[in-house]
């Protein structure tokens, strides 16, 4: 019986193997290469700002390359690198002590808060923390005026404002969580016991980090430096609010070229330049990388001579018999001073990413008129712009109480009662989400509460385009990964490529090529119904956010998904297909919850992301769906009142009051909260 | 200190208005006399800007009634926010939703690829670059009958070259562009664009901003030499581009259209800007500690701009009449001079002067607003000619030159 019934199987499976990744496939091919190669098809086109799309494609010529070579490009593309690159270096250098204290120095709990902590601040939008960096560097700001009155600085305050030293300064703090979290899992992940054994046969503790620890890091660290990387060179919101004309990088010239300039040849020929520049720098870094362990290999040697000629100098002018102890208690209190090292770095480098958060939150109650330039008095006035205070009271005050009457009842319910805790678990997540329908039932607090123009309704747009985009991301990404892992084959090779460059792409460009990509497809049937019509969420600039937030995001996770399976043979889906389960079944019981924890990981960063895209949600938005950092970018080409502040920080906590909720599921499901925080990881 | 802050929102004026009761339907029909003598006769719009003290009577106050949600694609922070927002919900019965753009050609990209599905009602371009928008068919025409307070416009301000019938546009507000600098770091007295230039280069090196658009960066070297920015010498143009980018970027600390908060925060000692921009950083810097009395506005001589914004019905907006209503709205006099003390312009409404008087006597810094027709002789309007291109160009290379 078994055995008919497995070589049935394995006739289902023989489905082509990339129809798992067939839904990526689509959707990239939609909404990611017709339309860049339209914009690459630009590149080659004259500019005729008559037409509606400014390009004249009837006469086809590479002018507009041979425009690009010139020194203008050139000195812009330079900086941009040589900002990007040290900014990589400097988040490497940064984060990786605090990756390796959270990984090895410390216990579970304080493990979970650290990363809590890493990852906490970049769910504040990262437009307002960039602009919040104004705060402390103003030359007439206070810290500038302490700073003068202690005499550390000149009568001109701190010069750091519109210089590429500011831009350097905001791109390693808004990328460092980037590179602090593959480094972790990455470190994580190590065998405890091939440290030790490292150590066992007499490799010193530098030795062990460099030949073991570092190498076998290596995964993490060459994640880090792509999840950095590559955005910081198409980057230009940091350098549009802090950089100032010595900041210019090369996505602001890119995106100046495609709307003030009007000329999108040239505009599209630079990003095709970029990106061929951008993959050229990752191949040099691949092979650097590649060559490492020769280079590491080839540095052991050095080290040991180095500890031998050391051992030898401290045997000769010692007298002490005692060799061989000698150096293990040296070791001892070099390792509780590298302990307390690590501790009070991991310690600074949380304050540094909390310190525009706190700004943010405090001078969301400047009294004064501008964000960024406190005013001496407090006020709650933007507060009561945004929120009606005594809705918001009331309000309060009964969801208090029916989140304290479910944890009470599920406390009594617990002692008490004979069933199970399965039940009872439920009390809460049930208590708190009839608090909500009671709250909207009785206060019609929901369409009261972000009652002013644009803003609330940008929080709400923001949240429900990064909710449907990461959805998307999801499911994309989570069956692409699988496929990627599990079907290998010259496809896989293919579509990597394909979510590479969707990884290198400026988002300018993307934006672009989105843009003008609806009006086209309007006629399609189907496809441009619902992009012109649709129907309730799936109306116009809503669903256009999806898909311009899923490319990016999407592409994440099915890295995060490939990475996380890739880690773990194929025996137990045989097992289950030996054992009679149909293919969908295995991957039901089986595939699903082992990526489960990868697809949330990656469902949680996108989710971050999308919820910070300002540059393609910019250009496709429609006016119905302005999203909190499309307005925020809006408001920064004059004057950001504080109410900005209030915005953030109210998008700030519905985010983790979703986030507290998710946690309370997956506590429901017996995980921990080591466990918790290795999911939020990707671990 | 105070006292600014209540110019630029002044208590009193709540009272003005409910006091000055608006009439709806009852006035309706004076207001379209108003606009037919205004439109039929020149006699009436010149006994408009002449007659002072008898203006406020003549004014339309019609408001249509509209409902549903307004966008409006704007300027940054281009309308007092209670009229965007209280206000428009209570005299006009809709609900504002506003976004920015950052230049003209931003927001032609914007509703190009939007290809008349944007949902903007109100798009706000400056003058020159209408045809344009009416040659892509991104904006509709305006139906006159819904803007029966059109007759309340100075008729210097209507029926500009762009737009000669006012088919598809009606003036928002004008304005000019010159100077700020702080005189405790700039001593010497400065009063031309060649100062301007001059102090860039030497006790301002390093510490200006320029406004962030071409034509107004490479209008500066043009005004400085006394010479019309629209000129089309092509000698001109090279001189322009060889000054700016070879001798004056490394001077530029950064490219900024709305300098005001950052003046305040101590970023720059000087920078070039729009006036009404200009004249709220006498607020911002006040709100941040500083001194107002430090600093000094002047207006680019011997030549300088003159630009005006307008109103325009994007093509396809959801909500159109609402969008008539508006504009139309916006020509009612008290609420028009509201919107002028918060953002600083000119919104060229007849007989100014006795406006101001009535409705907003503690106006501040009003040298900043409104000028001679002596300093008026002096603006020239930008024409869109196929210079844009070049100046554009010698922008990017500037950009470059300064970041380097």
């Amino acid at each position: 019986m078994t055995a008919s019934v497995a070589p049935e199987n394995r006739r289902r499976l023989r489905a082509p193997k990339y129809a798992l990744a067939l839904p990526s496939i689509i959707w990239y091919s939609v909404f990611f290469v017709a339309p860049i190669a339209f914009v690459v098809l630009y590149s080659f086109g004259t500019k005729d700002t008559s037409k509606l799309v400014p390009v004249d494609l009837t006469r086809l010529s590479a002018s507009s390359y041979s425009e690009v070579f010139d020194e203008t490009f050139f000195t812009v593309f330079r900086a941009t690198v040589r900002i990007a690159i040290t900014a990589t270096l400097l988040c490497l250098l940064i984060g990786l002590p605090v990756a390796y204290f959270a990984a090895f120095k410390v216990g579970e709990r304080w493990r979970a808060i650290v990363l809590a902590a890493v990852v906490v601040p970049s769910f504040t939008s990262f437009l307002i923390r960039t602009v919040a960096w104004r705060i402390p560097l103003a030359p007439n700001g206070t810290f500038s005026k302490f700073l003068q009155d202690i005499g550390v600085i000149g009568d001109s305050g701190i010069q750091i404002l519109e210089t590429s030293l500011a831009v350097q300064l905001a791109i390693v703090y808004n990328y460092l969580g980037f590179m602090i979290l593959p480094l972790y899992v990455a470190f994580d992940r190590i065998d405890v016991r091939l440290r030790e054994a490292s150590k066992d046969l007499g490799a010193g503790r530098v030795a062990t980090f460099f030949s073991v620890t570092l190498p076998l890091a290596g995964p993490g660290v060459a994640a880090g430096v792509l999840l950095t990387f590559i955005p910081m060179c198409g980057d230009y919101v940091t350098a549009t609010v802090l950089g100032g004309a010595k900041g210019n990088m090369i996505g602001a010239m890119i995106a100046s070229q495609f709307s003030s300039a009007q000329n999108w040849p040239l505009g599209a020929a630079m990003a095709v330049l970029m990106i061929g520049a951008v993959l050229l720098v990752l191949v040099v870094g691949a092979a650097i990388v590649w060559l490492a362990p020769w280079l590491l290999a080839a540095l052991g040697p050095v080290v040991q001579r180095w500890r031998a000629i050391q051992a030898a100098r401290h045997g000769d002018r010692g007298n002490q018999g005692n060799q061989g102890d000698q150096p293990s208690r040296r070791w001892g209190i070099a390792d509780s001073l590298l302990h307390r090292l690590l501790g009070v770095w991991t310690t600074l480098v949380l304050i540094f990413l909390f310190i525009p958060v706190g700004l943010v939150f405090l001078h969301s109650f400047n009294r004064g008129n501008s964000f960024t330039i406190w005013s001496n008095a407090v006020s709650i006035k933007w507060w009561g712009e945004l929120f009606d205070g005594a809705v918001f009271l009331q309000t309060a005050v009964l969801f208090a109480a029916l989140v304290t009457v479910a944890v009470a009842a599920r406390r009594n319910l617990k002692s008490r009662a004979k069933f199970g805790g399965g039940y009872t678990a439920w009390l809460v997540p049930s208590g708190f989400v009839l608090a909500l329908v009671v709250n909207g039932v009785l206060t019609n607090w929901y369409a009261n509460l972000f009652d002013f123009t644009g803003i609330g309704d940008s929080i709400r747009n923001s949240f429900v385009a990064a909710l449907g985009a990461t959805v998307i991301a999801v499911i994309l990404g989570g069956t692409a990964g699988v496929a990627l892992a599990r079907r290998p084959g010259r496809w896989a090779t293919a579509f990597m490529v394909l979510v590479f460059l969707i990884l290198v792409t400026p988002e300018i460009m993307d934006a672009i090529a989105l843009a003008t990509w609806f009006p086209r497809i309007r006629d399609v049937p189907i496809v441009g119904y619902i992009f012109t019509e649709g129907w309730g969420p799936f109306s116009g600039g809503m669903n256009k956010l999806w898909v311009g937030q899923s490319l990016y995001a999407s592409a994440v996770v099915t890295l995060i998904v490939r990475a996380r399976l890739a880690g773990l043979d194929e025996s137990l889906e045989q097992a289950a297909a030996d054992l009679g389960a149909p293919p969908g079944r295995a991957f039901r019981q089986i595939t699903l919850p082992l990526i489960a924890s990868a697809m949330i990981a990656g469902g949680l960063l996108s989710f971050a992301l999308c919820l910070d895209n300002a540059v393609i949600s910019t250009l496709i938005s429609e006016a119905g769906s302005t999203t909190f950092p499309v307005a925020l970018l809006g408001a920064t080409r004059s004057t950001i009142k504080p109410f900005w502040g209030v915005g953030a920080i109210s998008l700030f906590v519905v985010t983790m009051a979703s986030l507290w909720f998710l946690v309370v599921l997956l506590r429901r499901g017996g995980a921990s909260a080591g466990n918790i925080a290795a999911t939020l990881t990707g671990n | 200190m105070t006292k600014q802050l209540r110019m630029l929102a002044p208590e009193s004026f709540r009272e003005h208005l409910s006091r000055r009761a608006f009439i709806q339907g009852g006035t309706a029909a004076a207001g379209f006399a108003v606009l037919l003598t205004a439109c039929g006769s020149d006699d009436a719009a010149d006994d408009a800007s002449t007659g002072g003290e008898a203006a406020t009577g003549d004014y339309s106050r019609v408001i249509n009634k509209a409902s549903g949600s307004l966008a409006m694609y704007t300027w940054g922070d281009y309308n007092d926010p209670d009229i965007v927002g209280a206000l428009a919900e209570s005299e006009l019965g809709v609900t504002m939703k506003v976004d920015y753009y950052p230049s003209n050609e931003d927001l032609i990209t914007k509703l190009a690829a939007g290809a008349g599905g944007s949902g903007f009602d109100i798009v706000v371009p400056t003058g020159p670059y209408v045809p344009q928008m009416i040659e892509k068919g991104l904006i509709q025409k305006l139906d006159m009958s819904l803007i029966p307070n059109l007759g309340n416009l100075d008729a210097a301000y209507v029926s500009q070259t762009w737009d000669p019938n006012n088919e598809y546009s009606v003036c928002k507000n004008w304005g000019s562009t010159g100077f700020f600098y702080d005189k405790t770091k700039i001593t010497r007295k400065m009063e031309t664009w060649q100062d301007f230039i001059d102090a860039c280069m030497n006790e301002g090196s390093g510490n200006c901003a320029m406004i962030d658009t071409a034509p107004n960066l490479c209008g500066m070297w043009y005004w400085s030499q006394g010479k019309n920015w629209n000129s089309q010498d092509a000698a001109d143009l090279d001189a322009c581009e060889k000054f700016l980018v070879d001798e004056f970027a490394q001077h530029i600390k950064a490219f900024d259209s709305y300098p005001s908060t950052k003046l305040a925060e101590g970023a720059y000692i000087l920078s070039m800007g729009w006036n009404g921009d200009l004249r709220q950083a006498y607020t911002r810097i006040a709100d941040a500690g500083g001194n107002p009395e430090n600093w000094v506005w002047v207006l680019g001589t011997p030549a300088t701009e003159l630009w005006m914004d307008t109103y325009c019905v994007a093509a396809g907006a959801p909500n159109p009449e609402a969008a008539h209503a508006w504009i139309n709205w916006l020509l009612v006099p008290e609420i028009s001079i509201k919107d002028l003390q918060y953002h600083g312009y000119n919104t060229g409404m007849k007989s100014m002067d006795s406006l101001i008087a009535e409705l907003a006597p503690d106006l501040q810094y009003g040298d900043m607003i409104f000028f001679s027709p002596e300093q008026v002789a002096t603006f020239q309007t930008q024409e869109i000619t196929p210079t844009l291109d070049r100046m554009v160009d010698i922008m990017n290379k500037v950009k470059a030159k300064a970041g380097a």
